[in-house]
């Protein structure tokens, strides 16, 4: 039996992991933004992963008949953080109040912290695809 | 051959399954799955010994088969005992990387000797 569920499953822990690493980037890139299109200072972003089951697609249901239903990993929503933002003192800032600017609560060693356990997570999650097709490879070659 | 084909069978579901514990390593409350077959197997011989292959195993009547293996299906179960991560998650990607690359090589080992032993009935077929 050639076994591409596995591969699919690598395939959305890779996907969910760069969509990390976009939102890394962003909330990096974003450190020091006063304004934004809401108003306000810059919130950092905070992805949610949940395990990925209960959608309808034909492999699926097929998987759910014959009892894998394991299906990899999703994004399911990506939540803005509303802890307290930063408070500097900064008077010549437009956008200073009082001579106090708030900053956005972007902490830069969590986020390089989470760009490292996010690029780690995308290894392990290819070496998981690199397995699979590895064995998948060694299926064909049976009987050769 | 039958055993074999079995056992690459477990090999892919556990593959599947540590695909997805490396997969949910980030999520939140994830508990990690793994899958058991050997241990159910070795238990369903030693209850049943007369299913035991090997020398000094000779089938005495017809009705005696070695061939028939006892029925035991690869189970997935789920381990809630242990804790990693602050986060309720249990996946330790250390152990996973272990555990994938390990049965890759199994599925490895499994696969060439299904080969060889077709390759040995092509050299009976054949005659030489």
């Amino acid at each position: 039996m050639i076994d591409t569920s596995s591969m699919n499953i690598a395939a959305s822990g890779l996907n969910a992991n760069q969509l990390w690493l976009n939102v890394i980037a962003n909330n990096i890139a974003n450190a020091n933004t006063t304004r934004t299109p809401q108003g306000g200072p810059y919130r950092r972003e905070i992805v949610n992963f949940a395990p990925a089951t209960g959608q309808s697609s034909f492999q699926n249901v097929l998987g759910q008949a014959i009892g894998t239903n394991d299906a990899g990993v999703q994004v399911t929503s990506i939540t803005q953080d509303t802890g307290p933002l930063k408070s500097v003192y900064d008077p010549t800032n437009p956008d200073a109040v009082n001579g106090y600017v708030q900053m956005p609560n972007v902490d830069i060693s969590t986020e390089m912290v989470d760009m490292i356990t996010a690029s780690r997570a995308y290894e392990a999650n290819s070496t998981a695809f690199d397995a699979a097709k590895q064995m998948d490879l060694d299926a064909l070659n049976i009987g050769k | 051959m039958q055993l074999l084909q079995m056992s690459l069978d477990a090999a892919t579901l556990r593959q599947q399954v540590y695909a997805n514990n490396i997969a949910n390593a980030e999520t939140p409350n994830y508990k990690r799955q793994d899958v058991a077959f050997e241990t159910y197997f070795q238990q369903a011989l030693t209850a049943n010994p007369t299913e035991m292959m090997g020398e000094q195993h000779i089938p005495l009547s017809s009705s005696d088969q070695v061939n028939n293996l006892p029925d035991v299906e690869p189970t997935v179960y789920t381990d809630t005992s242990s804790t990693v991560n602050n986060n309720g998650n249990n996946v330790d990607l250390t152990s996973e990387m272990v555990d994938i690359a390990e049965n890759q090589v199994k599925y490895e080992v499994l696969a060439q000797d299904v080969s060889m032993r077709l390759q040995r009935l092509g050299t009976a077929i054949q005659g030489g």
